[in-house]
């Protein structure tokens, strides 16, 4: 279903109530979610840490795989989503935030919070209540504000992270050939990870640089957390167990 | 060693001079302490002639060779994709049309599929079968999404640019990134050596400039090549008749019309008219031969193509620049230490956008192959020569192609072209085979061939031109259907797959003006 946003407010979302079960039903069956350097400590506990192009943009974002094909999610399963953290952009549904012009004020935008009103999460009895009965916002809206807040000023470190990559050839092109226990081959195409020989070679300027500004903690952030691309091809395999 | 060849002089600032300068300049690196010194005179009183604005896949190479990024390049030429050429009215002057994309048909290394398309050419076009890129074009569709890297396409594609920015911007790169002197001054004196070779060039300033090797950029005034050297201009107008241009240049009437990814090539009563599609404008032009047409009616065609696709205002306000030329080339193209790169080598005409390209070829051949010293230039010299004229040759050859093919019949022109005595030997040959079998890889000898069997298969069958099909009684035709079929039903697939992931052309050039392509 298209998306249907609607700026959120007291009077007409009263009764809205939010489902934050994870579920397929709900649209958690997506097999990657844009991540940020932010996150990552926690992402690379448990997802492997891939770059990938935005299809309308051509721009790389870091991303944490779910799973190897679309509407796959390993992690998903009738108990819900089986790993320690979820990642912000999972949590944030059915909300976005965005900048809105103030009206009369020039170049003055307030961030506002919308929500999907398409989204099966949203209804008006079961789950996550928005507003107190006399309009003031609950605990979960003010904990759904923060972390939109959280991911507003995460993701614009994003293009300056991938930019300091690319300018050093840091990011390169990686196919994933998978060989699976009922002997099927699969391939990933389309995903990009650090050039750990570029890597290798910087010299110590370079790598001060990059320091200063964090990139490098993130950069082995996302080197540590391709060991869980096994966790992901163990799922796979056990779920082939099950059939 | 004697008479090293240390420094290149290139005469010339247009396409051919900072293409021949960069492409030298990308193997022979000016800027290092040994590398080679190329020098780059350009006159401030001559403009460049600009109107060679479509280029082959080659440019790609050319592009990356040069170190030049794909993204800026397209943003600073106002350049767009092309992938191929659809030709209207050629055959019968109907309303018809057919295209010769840039992709060779599927398997074509090592599959006869032309042969097998015979008997289903009353079903299919040729190219529609054997590619998904005619389609593709038809739609207006990119060759690429704005996630493939620089230079990658997902079809095979070249530019359609502006050829005034593209010299400029060559100009930047070749000035600013790989040590190329700029001089801009008036060559007035050419003074020879003892032994014949040019010696040095004398400047309006008064400045001489010395080399090694003199590079002829210098268009059709040839200053080098014909002026100083008398070199004799040998004419293929028997073969080729048209001699002048009308070229106008159309504003876009909105910023997000569709931008066609082909050359649009119009056949008219005597010759045919360009339209090549830029971001920001067209550029049109009809080239006709004058013998054949008024320069009234010629302007009157010209007004009315523009009138039916464009804006009628403006086709009857517009100011159309008249460029006349004498379609040939030099008897040879190097001299001495003195070689012609670009319209002072020769032109024939824009059919099949060969100007470029044969820039490219020649400084791709200058660049590799640089003689090291004065002793061995000759032998150089010589090759470079048989090279160069065997091109010559097989242009023309091709070019007349598409005009031997056509069954028009409305005017003196489409008969002309047709007599025996304006045919090449060669071509006539060629076509009697080909009733036989298809075009293939031996009937072209050389491994650069500028136009490979392909290309000569999507004109003749594009134009209608019957070759013998399959036949029972050939083993190989009987053992090869199953394959055959098999890859008619994959375009299908791939065509349809094409169809649905490309982005349109003006779409893919607004997100590259946005965002740019990745390198990788």
């Amino acid at each position: 279903m298209d998306n249907n946003f609607a700026l959120l407010n007291n009077v007409e979302h009263q009764n809205i109530k939010v489902i934050t079960e994870r579920s397929a039903r709900y649209g958690d069956d997506v097999h990657f979610a844009m991540t940020f350097p932010l996150e990552f400590r926690q992402i690379q506990s448990c997802y492997p840490i891939f770059f990938r192009k935005d299809a309308n943009t051509g721009q790389f974002s870091p991303v944490a795989l779910f799973g190897f094909q679309p509407r796959e999610n390993l992690y998903l399963s009738d108990t819900g989503w089986d790993a320690h953290y979820i990642p912000l952009m999972i949590r944030r549904h059915p909300f976005v935030i965005g900048l809105q012009q103030v009206q009369g004020e020039g170049d003055t935008k307030r961030e506002v919070v919308s929500i999907d009103m398409n989204s099966p999460r949203v209804n008006e009895s079961e789950g996550e209540a928005l507003f107190l009965p006399h309009g003031g916002i609950s605990d979960y809206l003010s904990s759904v504000t923060e972390m939109l807040e959280t991911i507003r000023l995460a993701s614009e470190m994003n293009a300056p992270f991938v930019d300091a990559l690319l300018e050093l050839d840091l990011i390169e092109s990686v196919t994933m050939q998978i060989e699976l226990k009922d002997g099927s081959k699969n391939e990933l195409l389309g995903y990009y990870t650090i050039n750990e020989e570029k890597l290798q070679e910087l010299d110590g300027e370079t790598l001060g640089r990059l320091h200063s500004h964090h990139y490098l903690e993130s950069i082995f952030m996302i080197l540590a957390s391709l060991s869980c691309f096994r966790t992901l091809i163990d799922k796979k395999n056990d779920q082939l167990g099950d059939a | 060693m004697s008479d090293p060849v240390n420094t290149v002089v290139v005469v010339g600032g247009g396409t051919a001079g900072w293409l021949t300068a960069g492409l030298l300049a990308a193997e022979h690196r000016p800027s290092q302490e040994s590398g080679l010194e190329i020098i780059l005179i350009e006159s401030p009183d001559v403009s460049p002639i600009g109107v060679g604005e479509g280029t082959w896949p080659t440019m790609r190479t050319s592009l990356q060779t040069m170190g030049v990024s794909e993204t800026e390049f397209i943003r600073q030429c106002d350049a767009s994709f092309k992938q191929g050429t659809r030709f209207s009215g050629w055959s019968t002057g109907d309303d018809e049309h057919y295209y010769h994309p840039f992709a060779p048909p599927l398997r074509f290394n090592d599959f006869d599929l032309a042969r097998h398309w015979q008997p289903l050419r009353d079903k299919v076009d040729y190219a529609d079968a054997v590619t998904p890129q005619g389609r593709a074009c038809e739609r207006a569709l990119a060759p690429k999404q704005i996630t493939t890297p620089e230079f990658a396409g997902n079809l095979n594609y070249g530019y359609h640019l502006d050829a005034g920015k593209f010299s400029k911007f060559l100009e930047r790169h070749c000035v600013e990134k790989l040590g190329v002197t700029h001089i801009v001054d008036n060559v007035v004196a050419v003074n020879g050596a003892d032994n014949g070779d040019i010696e040095s060039l004398g400047l309006r300033s008064g400045e001489t400039v010395h080399g090694d090797l003199f590079v002829d950029c210098t268009g059709f005034a040839a200053l080098l090549l014909g002026k100083h050297y008398e070199v004799p201009h040998r004419s293929v107008r028997d073969y080729l008749f048209n001699d002048t241009a009308l070229a106008v240049q159309v504003p876009r009437s909105s910023p997000d019309e569709p931008i066609a990814s082909t050359t649009l090539s119009t056949a008219q009563r005597a010759g045919w008219i360009w339209d090549i599609a830029l971001p920001k404008r067209r550029g049109i032009g009809y080239v006709f031969s004058g013998a054949h047409t008024s320069d009234e009616q010629a302007e009157a065609d010209l007004r009315s193509y523009l009138a039916s696709t464009a804006d009628v205002e403006f086709s009857e306000s517009c100011n159309p620049r008249r460029i006349d030329f004498s379609a040939g080339h030099r008897e040879k193209l190097w001299h001495r230490n003195c070689v012609a790169v670009g319209l002072s080598g020769g032109f024939v005409e824009p059919l099949e956008a060969s100007a470029l390209v044969m820039i490219e070829q020649s400084a791709n051949m200058l660049s590799e192959q640089l003689p090291p010293n004065r002793s061995t230039m000759d032998i150089v010299a010589k090759r470079f020569n048989d090279k160069f004229l065997y091109h010559w040759h097989r242009i023309t050859d091709f070019l007349k192609l598409h005009y031997v093919l056509s069954r028009r019949d409305d005017t003196d022109y489409w008969r002309d072209n047709r007599s025996a005595h304006s045919i090449p030997g060669d071509l006539t040959e060629s076509l009697e085979l080909w009733r036989y079998r298809c075009p293939r890889y031996q009937d072209f000898s050389r491994v650069d061939e500028l136009f490979p069997a392909a290309s000569y298969q999507y004109v003749l069958y594009g134009m209608n031109f019957e070759t013998e099909g399959p036949s029972d009684r050939r083993h190989s035709d009987t053992a090869a259907r199953a394959t055959a079929d098999s890859l008619f039903n994959e375009n299908i697939k791939l065509t349809a797959q094409a169809l649905q992931a490309l982005p349109t052309n003006r779409d893919l050039i607004s997100k590259v003006h946005e965002f740019g392509f990745q390198k990788i």
